[in-house]
C-alpha cells in the first residue's frame, strides 16, 4: 500500500458508507414521522409530556435510572414483556417524537417502565405510593433517600409531607426533584394503538384479504 | 546514529525510543492510574449489583452514575491512554524516524486526563448523557477531540514522512485507529449532544457509535500491536501475509455496520438489527485472515509477553463467535437487556487489555533503557489478568443467560431472578478485586522501572533482547 491520499479515502469512505447508510437512511426513512392525529379523539398521539414531566425526564437521566430499567417493548411473541404487563403493543418509533432524549435503555435489572404511568393508574397507585417506593425501595431496588428531606416539623404539617413515615414531630416532604422525577414516571405511557404497531398477520389471515 | 537506524540489526534502545520517552512514559502512566480507578468503580458497581443497598444513600454513588463512571474511566482513561501510547510507539519504530512534535503528545495527554476527569466529575454530579460508551457530559466532549488531535497529530506525521515507502500491517491499523476516532466521534457529538437528532434516530447513531469505538478505534489498535510483536518476538515472517491487506479492509467495511444488532426487538425499523447480523457474520472474514496471519501467538514458548498477547487474541477471536452466535434473534430474545451483554463488553475489553499489556512490557523496556526489575511480577500480573478476566467474564455470562432466561418467564419476580443471580454476581465481584491487584502491580512495577538506573548490567540485557521481556529467569 503506497498510495498515501488513496488509503486515506478509503479509511474515509468504509465510515462515511456506514454513516451515510445508518444514520442518513434512518434519517430519510424516520425523519418526518409526526404524531398521528386521530379524528375521533380530536387530539394527536403520542401525546406532548407536560412540563413538569420534562423536568422529570432530566431527574431519571441524571441520576442513570436508565442503567436498570428499559423503556422499550418488545413485540408480544418476541420475549415476555406483554406477559409482565409492561405493554400491550411492541414500542415504535413514533412513541419517540416528541423526546428530545429517548431513553431506551439496554438492560432490565428492573422492568421496563415504557408504560409505567399506565400501569400505575391500572392499578390504582396515585403519585404518594410513588414517592414511598423511592423511600423505601422495592424488589430490590435501592431507596433514594436523598430525593427527600426530613425536617423538623413547625406548626402545620406541609401538605406534601409522606404520611406515616417520619418519626413524630418530624415530616418527611419529597424534594422537587422527587416531585417532577414521579411526575416523569406517571407520564410514561405507550398505549395508543398506532396502525404500524399492530402485530404482523400473515396476509391470509388479515381480514378483507384478497384470495 | 543514522547508520545504526537503517542497519536492520539496529541497537534496541536508539534515537526513536528516546524521542518518545517522556510523552509516552506519561500516557502509560496516566493509563495505568485510569485502569486502576476505573476498576475500583467497577468493582463498587459490582457490589451494588448484588447488594444494591451498598452506597445507596449518596447520591454520587447511583448504580446508573457509577456504571458512567467506570465505563468512561476504562475505555477513555486506560484504553485510549495505552492505546495511543503503543500505537505511537510502533509507528515511531515503524517508520525509522524520531517521533516529531512529541511535546503536543505530552499536552494532548495532559488535556485528555483532564478532560475525563471532567467528565467524571459531571457524571458523578449528574450530568451524563444516558448514551452508553458516551456518557460524559457535553461540556468535556470537545476537549476530549482536541486533545486526541494533538495526541495522534505526531503520529500521523511520522507515518506521512516515513522512510521506507511500503507499509506494514500494523500501520495501517495503527494510523487507522488514529485517524478514523475523531471522524465517529465528532459526528456522534454533533448528531446527539449539540444538534441532536429527532427520536429513536438518536439511539440508532449511539449504536453507530459504540460499535465503532469496539471496531474502529480499539480493534485496529489491538491488531496493531500484535502484527508487531508476533513476528518480532518469534523471529518468523507473518504466514500468508499478503491476505493481510484484507483483513484489515474487510475490518473497516463491515465492522462499523454490527451495531444494529443491539436493537433487535426494538422501535426501529427492521433493517438496522438485520444488517447489523449480517455484518456481525461478514467481518469473521477479518478473523479468518487475522488468525491466519497471527496463529503463531498460539505457542509462545517462553514468552510472557506472547501469552498475554495469546490470551488477549484468543478472546478476540472468542468475541466474534459470540458475536455471531448471539446476534441471532433466537439467542437474543434471552440475552438482549441481560447481564450477558456485560459480559460481551467485558470479552472485548479483555482482549484489548491484555494485548496491550503484551505491548506495555514489550516496548517499555526499549522506551526506558531499562530492563523490568522483576519476572516474578509479571508473572503474577498474568495470572491475576487471565484469572480475573476469565473468572468474571465466565460469571457475569452464567448469570446473564440466567437472568434472560427467566426475563422471558414472567412467572419469575424480579427478587427471584436477583437471588438466583447473587452467587455468580459474588464470583464476578471477586474476579474484579483479582484484577485491580493485578493492574495495581502492573503499574507500581512501570514505576519501579522507570527509576531504574541504567547499569552496565541492564545494558547487557539489551544484547539479548529476549531477557528484557522477562521471559528467561
Amino acid at each position: 500500500m503506497k498510495n498515501g491520499p488513496l488509503f486515506f479515502f478509503g479509511l474515509f469512505f468504509a465510515l462515511a458508507l456506514s454513516w451515510a447508510g445508518l444514520a442518513l437512511g434512518t434519517q430519510a426513512q424516520l425523519g418526518s414521522l409526526s404524531p398521528h392525529y386521530d379524528d375521533l379523539e380530536g387530539k394527536a398521539f403520542p401525546e406532548r409530556a407536560n412540563g413538569i414531566a420534562s423536568r422529570g425526564q432530566l431527574v431519571y437521566q441524571d441520576l442513570g435510572c436508565a442503567a436498570c430499567h428499559t423503556q422499550q417493548v418488545r413485540r408480544p411473541e418476541f420475549g415476555a414483556d406483554k406477559e409482565r404487563n409492561w405493554g400491550q403493543r411492541q414500542s415504535v418509533a413514533r412513541d419517540y417524537v416528541h423526546q428530545t432524549r429517548p431513553l431506551l435503555g439496554n438492560s432490565r435489572i428492573g422492568p421496563d417502565l415504557a408504560n409505567f404511568g399506565a400501569r400505575s393508574l391500572a392499578a390504582d397507585e396515585n403519585e404518594e405510593f410513588l414517592l414511598a417506593y423511592l423511600y423505601n425501595g422495592i424488589h430490590g431496588m435501592p431507596a433514594y433517600r436523598f430525593l427527600f428531606d426530613v425536617r423538623k416539623q413547625v406548626g402545620e404539617s406541609s401538605p406534601k409531607a409522606l404520611q406515616g413515615v417520619a418519626p413524630t414531630g418530624y415530616e418527611l416532604v419529597p424534594t422537587e426533584r422527587a416531585e417532577t422525577l414521579v411526575a416523569y414516571l406517571m407520564s410514561l405511557k405507550q398505549s395508543y394503538a398506532f396502525a404500524e404497531a399492530r402485530p404482523f398477520e400473515p396476509a391470509s389471515k388479515a381480514e378483507g384479504a384478497h384470495e | 546514529m543514522t547508520t545504526a537506524m537503517s542497519n536492520p540489526a539496529s541497537p534496541e534502545v536508539g534515537e526513536i525510543d528516546r524521542s518518545a520517552r517522556c510523552s509516552l512514559s506519561f500516557l502509560l502512566v496516566s493509563s495505568f492510574a485510569w485502569l486502576v480507578f476505573g476498576g475500583i468503580l467497577a468493582l463498587i458497581n459490582l457490589v451494588q449489583l448484588h447488594t444494591p443497598t451498598f452506597l445507596a444513600d449518596c447520591s454520587i454513588f447511583t448504580f446508573g452514575r457509577l456504571q458512567a463512571m467506570q465505563e468512561t474511566a476504562l475505555i477513555y482513561g486506560w484504553a485510549a491512554n495505552a492505546g495511543l501510547a503503543v500505537a505511537l510507539w510502533l509507528l515511531a519504530r515503524l517508520g525509522g524516524s524520531p517521533l516529531r512534535g512529541a511535546n503536543y503528545v505530552l499536552l494532548g495527554g495532559i488535556f485528555w486526563s483532564l478532560g475525563v476527569q471532567l467528565a467524571i466529575m459531571g457524571i458523578a454530579l449528574g450530568d451524563q448523557t444516558s448514551f452508553a460508551f458516551l456518557q460524559m457530559p457535553r461540556y468535556a466532549q470537545p476537549i476530549l477531540l482536541f486533545a486526541f488531535a494533538a495526541v495522534a497529530a505526531p503520529g500521523v506525521l511520522v507515518w506521512t514522512g516515513r522512510r521506507n515507502e511500503t507499509t506494514y500491517a500494523t500501520q495501517w491499523y495503527a494510523v487507522a485507529a488514529l485517524f478514523l476516532f475523531p471522524w465517529f466521534f465528532s459526528v456522534a457529538q454533533v448528531m446527539l449532544i449539540f444538534s441532536p437528532v429527532r427520536g429513536v434516530l438518536q439511539a440508532v447513531v449511539a449504536a453507530w457509535f459504540a460499535q465503532n469505538l469496539f471496531s474502529l478505534w480499539l480493534a485496529p489498535l489491538a491488531m496493531a500491536a500484535l502484527y508487531y510483536l508476533v513476528p518480532k518476538i518469534k523471529g518468523k515472517v507473518v504466514p500468508s501475509y499478503d491476505f493481510a491487506i484484507y483483513g484489515f479492509w474487510s475490518l473497516l467495511l463491515f465492522g462499523t455496520w454490527m451495531g444494529g444488532r443491539h436493537l433487535i426487538g426494538g422501535p426501529v425499523p427492521a433493517w438496522i438489527p438485520t444488517m447489523g447480523i449480517t455484518a456481525t457474520v461478514l467481518v469473521l472474514f477479518h478473523h479468518m485472515i487475522v488468525f491466519v496471519n497471527l496463529r503463531g501467538v498460539f505457542t509462545p514458548g517462553g514468552s510472557t509477553v506472547l501469552k498475554f498477547a495469546a490470551y488477549g487474541f484468543g478472546a478476540y477471536l472468542l468475541g466474534a463467535v459470540v458475536d455471531v452466535v448471539i446476534s441471532s434473534r433466537a439467542f437474543a430474545v434471552a440475552t438482549q437487556f441481560t447481564l450477558f451483554q456485560q459480559a460481551q463488553t467485558h470479552l472485548g475489553v479483555a482482549a484489548f487489555s491484555m494485548i496491550m499489556f503484551a505491548a506495555i512490557y514489550f516496548l517499555a523496556p526499549r522506551l526506558v533503557g531499562a530492563a523490568w526489575p522483576s519476572a516474578g511480577l509479571i508473572r503474577a500480573h498474568y495470572v491475576a489478568s487471565a484469572g480475573g478476566f476469565t473468572l468474571l467474564i465466565a460469571s457475569l455470562a452464567i448469570a446473564g443467560w440466567k437472568q434472560g432466561v427467566a426475563l422471558n418467564d414472567a412467572s419469575v419476580s424480579f427478587e427471584m431472578i436477583a437471588s438466583q443471580l447473587r452467587p455468580w454476581l459474588l464470583a464476578a465481584t471477586a474476579a474484579q478485586a483479582l484484577l485491580i491487584v493485578g493492574n495495581l502491580s502492573l503499574g507500581i512495577h512501570f514505576v519501579r522501572l522507570f527509576f531504574t538506573k541504567s547499569t552496565e548490567s541492564t545494558l547487557k540485557q539489551f544484547s539479548q533482547p529476549a531477557t528484557l521481556e522477562a521471559s528467561v529467569s
